[in-house]
């Protein structure tokens, strides 16, 4: 096997098989498991599932059709228990039967005011349940169809200037998702840009380099650490989302809105083929900071630096969606270390033409390339210098061909 | 072919001349040593030869010509600071480190597996390599030395950290390398150690090469004209040429004046009848040479 591929699988195999990439690997769905845990727990604490009481004074309830997925966890259908008069009503509330109850005036619908007694304060799934469970009676004559179609109301969607990208309000998973991805990919970028800038200290710290660029040329260390250190990120990457779709697929036979997640093909391509140039670009920089810097510790506080410009466009994340053609979100594309999540949250929101992505992209290749010839220079004056740290002009020195 | 020949070669960092204007070449079967105190320059000459720096001046051409990535193969080395992977076992980095000199997995297994049991280490295989000793370190970085067989050994204090046992193994072997015909390059302050293995050394002090040879030929050039007797009795009080009697370790070391050689004073020692257990030319160790050299003084003449 040719030296460089040796690099690049004892790079991969050595942070996929450790504990510390199980658990970064294990962390994402375990916290997502967590929130969602949370989520339902806190929604059967706080959602009161006991009955709510009626009484029908106009008639439209007699007969009335149940409404609800009592088995729904988020919002739970109540059973819904009619009274003949207000006092038994009354009565069934104070013992704690029913939760609240509510009176349909004789006049109702001319008189749209409906006394709901309580008490404790009515929770949003209880008023919602109510809603339905009037508006549904009230409309029972109707066809299903019909019926269906009033009750799903208006959808307003937006649709960008071109035609190539719209959202539907009620979608707001179709929106939030897209980010989240975008955020899982800057997450894997840094994660294994840790990794590698890890193991090139460690490498200088103990020696061990001096040793290997004796058996390949420095070069090839390089971009076999590169190489190996992406491939890690992006098994991380697949994996997640391998899993996120595998649970999104499972749950959603239990949660419907789920099945309505779709993400646009042409945005998923874009950003997975921007995120691989922004991926060697920081991997490049990481293994030049680990050759240049004199310590791990050093290493930690200067690779926060890079880590600003990259995080940037959540900092100004409101007047890029308000304004996604706006100056400061123009601005970020063209920057290549924030153009990743600039780009991925302009697109949700506006069309960025071909020719642009086209121009963005190409800036973010060169980039790519920049970093690594200056991390290859880096690195070879840098990978010898122990306890000294090697400034930017060193490596831009001519002079360096000559180390 | 010639394992090393280095030309002229000169390496400066910033304004500091770390190397000036060296040359030397090391033969196939002969054990080298490359002498000189801390900061002399011998660690930027060993990597300029081994291309990990370029010279600003000057030519090296390793094993019949220019250093190329193919020749790394046949290269073993042994750096002063040493490098092994510390989190993974033993057994898992020799075997990487094997297969980067270009051994097929087989081989390197096979080769590892007999030399962990050679150097007493195959018990410890499966250990991560921060958990052996200083020596039992030592020794598995001299493994990834000699493991895949090379044609050029250059090795860096060698005996940093080893008992008298392993120092005595580790001697052997590069013995037995050089009688292979390997040519091994030998950094060391351990005197004692040159003395008995190099067959020719160079010292270098502050960049510069200040003496060459083989050792017997710079002993030489470095003997004194001073005498080493063992005898019974008492020595005549005034000897003719002799200017100086002085106690060197159980001995007497007469100090002859400059016209007077040894021939004579053994001449005049017999027939003045002392009774000689041992007389000898008093050569200075290669340590005496070295401190001599570098600090510019004469150890007995304070």
């Amino acid at each position: 096997m040719d030296k460089f591929w040796q690099i690049v699988k004892y790079e991969y195999t050595r942070h996929v098989f450790r504990k510390r990439f199980i658990f970064a690997l294990l962390s994402l769905p375990l916290m997502l498991v967590f929130l969602l845990g949370i989520t339902l727990l806190s929604g059967l604490l706080i959602s009161d599932r006991s009955p709510v009481g009626y009484v029908d004074n106009s008639g439209i309830l007699s007969d009335a059709v149940m409404t609800g997925n009592p088995k729904d966890p988020f919002e739970p259908g109540l059973s819904m228990i009619a009274y003949p008069s207000e006092a038994e009503a009354e009565s069934a509330l104070s013992s704690g039967k029913v939760q609240a109850f509510f009176v349909v005036p004789e006049n109702y619908p001319a008189n749209l005011n409906i006394p709901l007694h309580f008490s404790a304060d009515p929770d949003d799934n209880m008023l919602m349940q109510v809603r339905d469970f009037i508006k549904t009676n009230l409309l029972r004559s109707r066809p299903i169809a019909d019926l269906e179609r009033i009750q799903a109301g208006t959808t307003f969607i937006q649709v960008s200037q071109d035609g190539s990208r719209q959202f539907a309000e009620n979608e707001w998973y179709n929106l939030a998702i897209p980010i989240l991805v975008a955020i899982l990919f800057i997450v894997v970028i840094m994660t294994s840009g840790g990794y590698l800038l890890q193991a090139v200290v460690e490498e200088k710290e103990n020696r061990t380099m001096e040793i290997i660029v004796t058996s390949v040329s420095p070069m090839q260390l390089m971009a076999g650490k590169i190489i190996g250190n992406i491939s890690v990120g992006l098994t991380q990457l697949f994996i997640w989302l391998f899993f996120s779709g595998l649970a999104i697929l499972v749950a959603s036979r239990s949660i419907p809105f789920l099945s309505n997640i779709k993400l646009p093909l042409d945005y998923l391509v874009k950003n997975l083929l921007f995120i691989l140039p922004a991926y060697v670009s920081v991997a490049a920089m990481m293994a030049a900071l680990g050759a240049t810097v004199t310590g791990s510790q050093e290493a930690q506080q200067v690779s926060g630096i890079f880590t600003l410009p990259i995080m940037m466009p959540l900092w100004f994340v409101a007047p890029i969606l308000s304004n996604p053609n706006g100056p400061i979100a123009v601005f970020l594309s063209y920057f290549p270390l924030s153009a990743p999540i600039t780009l991925a949250l302009r697109m949700v929101f506006t069309t960025v033409t071909d020719l642009q992505w086209s121009i963005f992209f190409i800036i973010q290749v060169l980039f790519a390339v920049f970093m690594l010839w200056l991390a290859a220079r880096a690195f070879r004056i840098g990978m010898l210098q122990y306890g000294k740290r090697i400034r930017l002009v060193d490596i831009l020195r001519k002079e360096v061909r000559h180390v | 072919m010639t394992a090393i020949q280095v030309e002229n070669i000169s390496k400066s960092f910033g304004s500091t001349r770390a190397v000036d204007d060296v040359s030397f070449e090391v033969q196939p079967g002969e054990i080298f040593g490359l002498l000189g105190p801390n900061g002399a320059g011998k660690t930027t000459s060993l990597r300029i030869i081994l291309d990990i720096f370029k010279p600003d001046t000057g030519l090296v051409q390793v094993l019949g010509g220019k250093m190329s990535e193919e020749k790394k193969n046949h290269i073993g080395y042994l750096p002063e600071e040493r490098g092994l992977y510390q989190d993974i076992p033993v057994e898992r980095c020799l075997n990487f480190m094997a297969q980067l000199k270009g051994l097929d997995k087989k081989v390197a297994e096979e080769r590892i597996a007999k030399m962990l049991k050679t150097f007493d280490l195959y018990d410890e295989r499966k250990k991560k390599v921060k958990e052996l000793s200083k020596g039992m370190q030592q020794k598995a970085q001299l493994i990834t030395t000699l493991v895949h067989e090379p044609q050029l050994i250059i090795i860096d204090e060698p005996f940093s950290a080893l008992d008298p046992v392993n120092t005595q193994m580790v001697k052997d072997i590069l013995l037995q390398e050089r009688n292979k015909g390997k040519a091994v390059v030998m950094c060391t302050h351990q005197m004692a150690q040159v003395e008995q293995l190099c067959d020719r050394l160079v010292l270098i002090n502050h960049g510069q090469v200040v003496l060459d040879g083989t050792l017997s030929d710079i002993r030489r050039k470095f003997a004194s004209r001073d005498v080493l007797v063992l005898y019974d009795g008492d020595l005549p009080l005034n000897i003719p040429g002799v200017r100086q009697v002085v106690p060197h370790n159980g001995r007497r070391k007469l100090v002859l004046d400059e016209t007077t050689t040894p021939h004579q004073v053994l001449k005049e020692l017999v027939n003045t009848g002392v009774q000689l257990d041992d007389f000898e030319i008093a050569v200075p160790t290669l340590d005496e040479i070295f401190i001599k050299i570098v600090s510019g003084r004469d150890l007995e003449n304070g």
